[in-house]
């Protein structure tokens, strides 16, 4: 009996062992792929992850935690990780031009050659020799070829000395003893390998160049560690670091810079600037009334829609048409909103213009483009609530009502004083999630016309229907030739600490994670 | 027993990883993005003849092109990416500047191209792309209403009040954008983004963007929109429909709309910009170069060079790329020998065009342009307020990243 049990709880464990070892193979295998690539706080977030799944798995001590294992697992990678990544985004100088690592930029500018003025090109020609080495024939544009092999000096040898056999008529010799001469065509697929060899003796080193040519080059840059700085070998001129990039004294750059701690730059050179603050202020005025009235009009349109055809005849067809917003692509219902609103193409504007004599500038005017903007996200959101709103108002007792008629209430007393603060108690997380949904409602802004019409002497680029979102988007990656990864990571911790501070006073106001008693 | 299992599978599974991470050495392959299609066949089919001749295979894959530019950007760091790329001129700064695109070569053979596409990929004085194929914007007109192309863009507003006055056009001219698209209009007046340092590369101390031609052009514009002639609707897609659908008498636009027009049915014809006055300078447009930009963290930029500079840039490829794509070839002797009128149209229009700046500021300079453009629409700012507003603002987000 107890030998049974020992067999069975260690079969379990070998099970056990096995599972736990498959998903830490594939783990580990992602980890080191992240490390080959130089992702390294990625990388350490997932040891830490794997380390934790391991220990919990395998000790029996920490069987109750088992269970929500994964999960921890999933909200440290997928929403911890991200946030803290941002975080540290938005205190360097990460943009353009200082994508790398230092160590990288090192390397890419210790990667570059240069050629003295006055010294000359070579053609050249390879030749192989059954251990792999390589020996190169170099022809000078003038004058007699040159044998060359890897560290040992040029030589100018003549046809019958050294294993040098007859020249062509291109001046190549036709073979080279213990060698084999390689067509050009055969070179091109190992010329990598052939430009990382150094041909001929230090300091008078020859490298080959391109199919054509081979020459002197000698190394551009070296990094001096003593010196922390760049020094360039051709001129002697020092680059030392400043703010991620070598600079020489003059002021001359190196390209690439690499990535440095900014501390709080980022966050100063936006809040810092009082031309920011009062069109900042504007655009999170429109932002919350843009949410506001879009979750508003849409529950108010969703329940007159519940209301007025509930319990119609045909009113299955009727819902099932009103629901039609819902299932098109968001992009295209805006698209095509968009289209229909042009002035010039759109066919709004010639029935407008039957009917009131004028048609309004959808696109120009703000205070159009604003009523417009929330008419197309009313129309986008509104089945939502429809939807919603007439499922719950059947979970409404019938008594109620009865009551109410005997004490003699009509039907906007039964609606006002019954249904609506009934509905309202049911829908209030939902109108809260929607509104903080709106909030962010980057999609509906930015198809509709683009945060656009664009706003009078602003410090950047900013329109009046732009929201927080859309602005960052703007500022930090619509240029397709600057991407500023810090100055945008600034902005949105800003953004995620506003999110943050609305949501906490939401789940408060709303008791939205008080246990259900 | 349990720590003897545990520890053998623990060894198994460290040797599994890490024999699994171990990268075998395999046949090189060049890889080359592009990110249309029109060129994927011609492309794939040079690569096989390189292959043949070298024993080289080259893939070539259609990318988006912002994930060329990502991976070209922020993978640099770590090297990933492709070994070649086909972009327009415009993505080559961030490029050069991040350390990814390598120098490039032609030694005589750059004779044989066109001067400007050449200059379109030179960066800090050096060529970083193989020009493939240039393209400009021309300017067009519907020949049922106006048979003769006009000279001045005086005349063409003098053309536009009679067509509207007579109720034969809505909107006179269709305007797709007020930056790109009628940058013409800007330089025939002497307007100019970026002038030019020393080394031949643009430069932000010699901004253009407020100077005199740009606010004469802005205020032709207005002056049309004002009298009403012009719709103030500036929409790339309505404007070409009002030129398609008769509704507009011009349009300016690229080779990209030609097939749309030709479709449509309407009757076009296209020409060399108008000056500013009688005897003036035409308008030039905005040259747009593409080209192939090696990588240079890869570890094959000797092998792609091969495949760039020594097989690629012959005539008879660019013959080749030509049928099967005939957009303007960087190869002179091809351009020139373009023959419908369409082509020769684009190309008188493009006499004297100058590359769009491809220094990161430019990319500040769209969404300023753009926003100066429809406050003077919007009647909330002249001409000269929006420009200088405009110049502020890039000025301001250069100050941002410094």
């Amino acid at each position: 009996m107890k030998t049974a049990n020992i067999k069975l709880s260690l079969f379990n464990y070998a099970l056990n062992l096995g599972v736990m070892g498959v998903i830490l193979i594939a783990i580990l295998r992602v980890i080191l792929l992240l490390y080959a690539d130089g992702l390294y706080p990625l990388a350490s977030v997932l040891s830490a992850i794997a380390v934790f799944l391991a220990i919990i798995y395998l000790r029996r001590r920490f069987t109750p935690v088992r269970w929500f294992g994964i999960g921890i697992a999933l909200a440290l990678l997928f929403t911890l990780y991200p946030i803290l990544y941002t975080f540290y985004l938005s205190t360097t100088n990460m943009k353009s031009g200082h994508l790398m690592t230092k160590q990288q930029a090192i390397n890419q500018l210790e990667d570059q050659t240069y050629l003295v003025e006055g010294d000359q090109s070579y053609g050249w020609t390879a030749f192989v020799n059954p251990g792999g080495e390589y020996a190169l024939w170099l022809m000078p544009d003038e004058g007699a070829g040159l044998l060359a092999f890897p560290g040992e000096p040029l030589e100018e040898v003549p046809p019958g000395e050294k294993g040098v056999g007859e020249l062509d008529e291109d001046r190549i010799p036709i073979s080279l003893e213990g060698y084999e001469r390689l067509p050009q065509n055969k070179t091109v697929a190992i010329i990598a390998q052939l430009g990382e060899i150094n041909f001929g003796e230090d300091p008078n080193i020859v490298r080959i160049r391109s199919l054509r040519e081979a020459a002197p080059l000698k190394q551009k840059y070296q990094y001096d560690s003593d010196l922390d700085a760049v020094v360039d070998l051709e001129t002697g001129e020092i680059y030392r670091p400043i703010d991620g990039t070598f600079t020489s004294t003059e002021g001359a750059e190196l390209a690439p810079g690499y990535i440095v701690f900014a501390g709080v730059k980022n966050f100063d050179s936006f809040l810092g600037n009082p031309g920011f603050r009062e069109p900042l202020f504007q655009i999170l005025l429109w932002n919350i009334s843009f949410a506001f009235w879009s979750v508003a009009l849409s529950f108010a349109l969703g329940l007159v829609v519940t209301l007025l055809f509930e319990g119609l005849p045909g009113s299955r067809i009727i819902r099932a048409l009103l629901i039609i917003p819902w299932p098109i692509p968001v992009l295209i219902s805006i698209l095509i909103w968009r289209s229909m609103l042009d002035p010039d193409v759109g066919f709004v504007a010639p029935v407008l213009e039957s009917i009131f004599g004028s048609s309004p500038a959808w696109f120009q005017d703000k205070n159009w483009t604003r009523i417009g903007v929330i008419m197309v996200n009313v129309w986008l959101s509104y089945p939502y609530f429809y939807v919603i709103s007439a499922g719950a108002i059947r979970s409404i007792p019938h008594e109620i009502y009865d009551a109410a008629v005997v004490d003699g209430a009509g039907p906007w007393n039964k609606f006002y004083h019954i249904s609506l603060p009934l509905l309202l108690r049911i829908l209030m997380p939902l109108l809260i999630a929607s509104f903080t949904f709106n909030f962010n409602n980057f999609n509906v802004i930015y198809i509709f016309n683009f945060g656009k019409p664009a706003m009078p002497n602003t410090v950047v680029p900013m329109g009046h229907t732009d929201i927080l979102i859309s602005f960052v988007y703007r500022l930090a990656f619509i240029t397709t030739n600057v991407t500023n990864y810090g100055l945008a990571a600034a902005i949105t911790v800003m953004l995620f600490l506003l999110i943050a501070i609305m949501v906490v006073f939401q789940a408060r106001f709303t008791n939205l994670f008080r246990e259900v008693d | 027993m349990k720590k003897a299992i545990a520890g053998v599978v623990i060894v198994a599974l460290l040797c599994i990883a890490g024999a699994n991470s171990l990268v075998s050495a395999q046949d090189v392959t060049l890889t080359l993005w592009v990110y249309d299609d029109g060129r994927l066949e011609v492309l794939t089919q040079l690569g096989e003849a390189f292959e043949e001749e070298y024993g080289v295979a080259v893939s070539v894959e259609v990318v988006d092109l912002s994930e060329i530019r990502t991976s070209m950007t922020l993978g640099a760091a770590s090297g990933e990416g492709p070994d070649m790329i086909i972009i327009p001129h415009d993505n080559l700064g961030p490029l050069v500047e991040n350390g990814s695109a390598a120098v490039i070569d032609l030694g005589d053979n750059a004779e044989n191209f066109l001067p400007n596409a050449i200059d379109g990929f030179t960066y800090n004085g050096e060529l970083y792309g193989l020009p493939l194929a240039v393209e400009n914007i021309g300017f067009f007109r519907n020949t049922d209403l106006v048979p003769e192309a006009p000279a001045t863009w005086a005349e063409v507003a003098e053309i536009c009040q009679a067509l509207y006055d007579e109720g034969k056009v809505d909107s006179a001219i269709g305007f797709p954008d007020l930056t790109y698209n009628i940058y013409p209009l800007y330089t025939s007046f002497g307007g100019y983004i970026f002038g030019r340092d020393d080394t031949g590369n643009f430069t932000v101390d010699d901004f253009g963007l407020n100077n005199e031609g740009m606010v004469q052009g802005l205020t032709w514009v207005k002056s049309l929109v004002d009298a009403g002639v012009v719709s103030e609707n500036v929409d790339w897609e309505a404007s070409h429909v009002m030129f398609e659908t008769g509704r507009s008498a011009f349009i300016m636009t690229g080779p990209w709309a030609v097939n749309r027009f030709e479709t449509a049915g309407v009757p076009y014809a296209i020409s060399a910009f108008p000056a500013a006055e009688e005897g003036g300078e035409p308008g030039y447009p905005f040259l747009g170069v593409q080209g192939l930009v090696i990588n240079a963290t890869k570890e094959n930029v000797l092998l792609s060079q091969v495949f760039a500079v020594d097989f690629l840039a012959t005539e008879e490829n660019y013959q080749a790329i030509f049928d099967a794509e005939p957009r303007p070839s960087a190869w002179a002797s091809i351009f020139n020998a373009a023959e419908d009128p369409n082509t020769a149209g684009f190309n008188a229009a493009g006499v004297g065009a100058v590359p769009m700046p491809s220094i990161p500021a430019m990319g500040y300079v769209w969404d300023a342009w753009v926003d100066a453009g429809s406050l003077v629409l919007q009647d909330e700012l002249s001409p000269q307020e929006a420009l200088d507003g405009a110049v502020n603002q890039v000025l301001e987000q250069l100050e941002l990243d410094e």
